[in-house]
């Protein structure tokens, strides 16, 4: 019974963090992380200039399908 | 299973072999199943078929699909290759190429590839009856569009995430890059007019979802802002708040409609709303995307994603019968709904369920920058695909749920049916589909609108199917009216998503060639070049769209077969460039795989154009219908009023000639183009020069599946 609640609660822990990746809420979370990973010369974005940079980025090649 | 191995194995028998059996045992059974429900489909002719025998014989043939054929692909075809570091990992930036973990990214190439076309389609080719789409969607997926997404992803991912242009210049000539670029270009412009004309189709004179439509703006602003200024990038929180909005409104539009006086301000003819959608796709594609388009698109993404589920959901639960029959007597090409034989016309007209080459974008450039391991393309590339086609086969059981004389009352134009509901009434029963004009009556009243007849384009029907059975599911025919609504917003929704992100990709594409010519226009941030590039593609899609409003035969007629056969076209393209790249690879033994959907393809879009163009009959052949006007004129059948619009439908119907041509012709140059390639590489002429990045091993362990330390 334990063990169920167990796996329950880490499938919606899963979920819930796949679900924030695949919308795009944890994209400024992973940015940093990835730009601590690396020796980066440039400039940290804040979470607002993350935001408005990446998006004019996404919305300049096909990504929307018929 | 466990008792089974215990007692396999005291019998002489090693557990790894009986495992092994019980697998394949298990797969028969699912092949077994998904054959005998294929049979049921295609050789039943009872009374009515449950809609239950389609999700079974699809999930069934998706899954032997994907067993065998997909796992063909990767180890032989392919030879995936798990240590070898991909785009993400080399190049990781945070930014694009963004290693991410195989569910995240399969839900992110799922919701950039399914859009309207899936959904429409095969609500369209209903009219042929439920048997040849339904089989169509299930091969071409399995052997032709899977198999074009998949193996453009493998390309693009050894080629730090080029796109198919891109590749196309490289691996097959410069003038096939080009001509690649062309194609896009003139199948965004063909989309994005005929996804439009379908959302005019679906407004026109109901003021219930043009309102709720409209409030989608103000909320995709509210969304936007906030998103920028109060909790910059928290998209999750703030899209749950916009859906909620949404919701709101589609219920609030009831009220709208019930209102005499702001109804009348809601009810709008075919050509005003067609140049409100034109003014509306400039502004959001020249406004910065933050504002309205990202929002927007996040609103879309949710509600597409759940209104599939739901739909999924619906038919699980209320297990509709099929009422349409397998094959209509339209199959000899004197359909309503669009003219032409079933041969090539289903195969067109079901474009994005069964193959896309608009795939071919996403799956090359956005995707391969995110994708993990080379091995997760296979459930990506291949797998989002069936899901697609899925969405498909729900679509049409959706469409030929509903009685049949309604489903031809809504989507056939006046000018085939007759202008009164009688007379269409009659016509309709005549073709062998019982139908009053009361029961139409009725069923307008029921969800909401003024009427439901010549409403053709597919999404006023698809709507009604959905309705039906989510109100069989929840409410009942009190709800009948919400849930329509609720199904016309979810289409009308993301078609305008798709017009606003597709108008702002094609004004970077218009800026692109443009800057060939004069330098300074290339520039994005420059602002004239944003405008005059923005009103140059709006301006080419709304002349599509305009001529399908104005089109007495309902412009679907002429316009959708001309989107399905570019997009088909694109996807010749890309199997051109794949076959290349697998004969570069020395996988000459294996290149059917590609070769065979690619002949498919060109056999049905060629002979699809060559009928477009020249057919006798003015309902298929542009020049046809063009001459037989300019015939009526010299006869001086057509009063004086009317000449100018006379006029100008001779010259849109020689336009789409011409556009058919053009684009068939540029597809054939590029085919000779590889011809001469791969005849150098077959002859040993020219050594295979293949423009792959050079190999990288792996920097991560095994296991590893994108979640950051510590996250877990």
């Amino acid at each position: 019974m334990r063990r169920a609640t167990k796996n329950m609660r880490r499938f919606a822990h899963r979920f819930w963090r796949g679900l924030r990746e695949w919308c795009g809420d944890a994209a400024y979370e992973r940015y940093l992380r990835s730009l601590a990973a690396r020796e980066c010369k440039s400039r940290k974005l804040t979470a607002e200039e993350f935001y408005v940079e990446q998006l004019d980025r996404r919305y300049s090649r096909p990504n929307r399908c018929c | 299973m466990r008792s089974f191995v215990f007692f396999a194995t005291r019998h002489g028998l090693e557990a790894f072999d009986v495992m092994r059996i019980a697998r394949i045992l298990i797969w028969v059974v699912v092949a077994a199943l998904g054959a005998g429900a294929l049979g049921k489909i295609a050789f039943d002719r009872g009374e009515s078929l449950n809609a239950m025998w389609f999700v079974i014989a699809a999930l069934c043939c998706y899954l032997v699909a994907y067993r065998l054929y997909s796992a063909f692909l990767a180890a032989r075809l392919l030879a995936l290759d798990d240590t070898r570091a991909t785009p993400a990992e080399r190049n990781d930036d945070g930014r694009d190429f963004v290693p991410t973990n195989k569910w995240v990214l399969f839900g992110h190439h799922f919701a950039a590839i399914a859009g309207p076309g899936p959904l429409v389609g095969p609500t369209l080719a209903a009219q042929f009856g439920y048997l040849p789409g339904t089989l169509w969607l299930i091969a071409g997926a399995a052997f032709a569009g899977c198999v074009q997404d998949f193996i453009i992803l493998f390309c693009s991912i050894r080629r730090d995430g080029k796109s198919i242009g891109q590749m196309a210049r490289e691996e097959v000539s410069k003038r096939g890059g080009f001509i690649a670029q062309l194609a896009v270009l003139a199948i965004m412009v063909i989309l994005l007019g005929v996804v439009a004309l379908v959302v005019v189709n679906a407004l026109k004179s109901s003021p219930w979802a043009t309102f709720t439509l409209a409030m989608t703006i103000p909320i995709a602003l509210l969304v936007g802002l906030y998103l920028r200024f109060v909790r910059p990038g928290r998209v999750l929180e703030a899209s749950l708040m916009g859906v909620g909005l949404i919701l709101f409104v589609v219920v609030a539009g009831q009220w709208v409609a019930d209102s005499p006086s702001w109804a009348r301000i809601f009810t709008l003819g075919g050509v005003p709303l067609a140049f409100a959608i034109i003014v509306y796709a400039f502004a959001a594609s020249a406004l910065p995307v933050w504002l309205l388009l990202a929002p927007r698109d996040y609103l879309s993404a949710f509600i597409k994603a759940g209104a599939i589920f739901a739909l999924a959901a619906g038919i699980l639960f209320v297990r509709p019968h099929v009422l349409m029959p397998p094959l209509t007597r339209f199959i000899d090409g004197s359909g309503p709904v669009f003219a032409g034989k079933i041969f090539p016309f289903c195969f067109i007209t079901i474009a994005c369920g069964a193959i896309s080459g608009f795939h071919s974008l996403i799956s090359s450039g956005t995707t391969p920058k995110m994708i993990l391991r080379e091995s997760h393309a296979r459930f990506i590339g291949y797998g989002a695909m069936l899901l697609e086609s899925f969405v498909g086969v729900m679509a049409m059981v959706a469409a030929c749920a509903m009685t049949p004389g309604v489903y031809f009352a809504i989507n056939s134009p006046q000018s085939i049916v007759g202008a009164t509901p009688d007379a269409a009434a009659e016509t309709i029963s005549g073709w062998g589909f019982p139908l009053t004009a009361q029961t139409m009556a009725g069923l307008a009243h029921a969800v909401g609108e003024q009427t439901l007849w010549n409403r053709a384009g597919g999404a006023p029907s698809l709507a009604v199917g959905m309705a039906q059975i989510f109100s069989n599911t929840i409410g009942g025919e009190r709800l009948l009216s919400i849930w329509y609504h609720f199904a016309i917003m979810f289409e009308a929704l993301f078609i305008l998503t798709v017009l606003d992100a597709g108008t702002r990709v094609g004004r970077f594409m218009v800026q692109e060639l443009g800057g060939r010519v004069w330098k300074p226009f290339a520039q994005t941030g420059w602002m004239p070049g944003v405008l005059l590039s923005s009103a140059i593609i709006v301006g080419m899609w709304g002349y599509f769209l305009y001529q399908g409003v104005v089109d007495p035969l309902g412009g679907i007629n002429s316009l959708w077969p001309l989107f399905g056969i570019s997009n088909q076209l694109l996807a010749a393209v890309a199997l051109v460039v794949a076959t290349t790249i697998l004969l570069k690879m020395g996988r000459t033994r294996w290149i059917w795989v590609t070769l065979l959907p690619m002949a498919w393809l060109v056999i049905i879009t060629m002979t699809a154009s060559y009928q477009k163009i020249f057919d006798a009959n003015p309902r298929i052949g542009f020049l046809a219908y063009a001459n037989a006007l300019a015939a009526q004129i010299a006869a001086g059948k057509i009063p004086a009023a009317k000449l100018v619009d006379t006029q100008r439908l001779i010259f849109n119907q020689r336009l789409d000639a011409a556009v058919t041509a053009v684009l068939a012709v540029m597809v054939i140059v590029l085919i000779v183009e590889a011809l001469v390639q791969w005849y150098a590489i077959l002859s040993s002429r020219r050594s295979p020069a293949l423009h792959e990045s050079p190999y990288v091993q792996t920097q991560w362990a095994p296991g590893y599946s994108g979640v950051a330390q510590g996250d877990d």
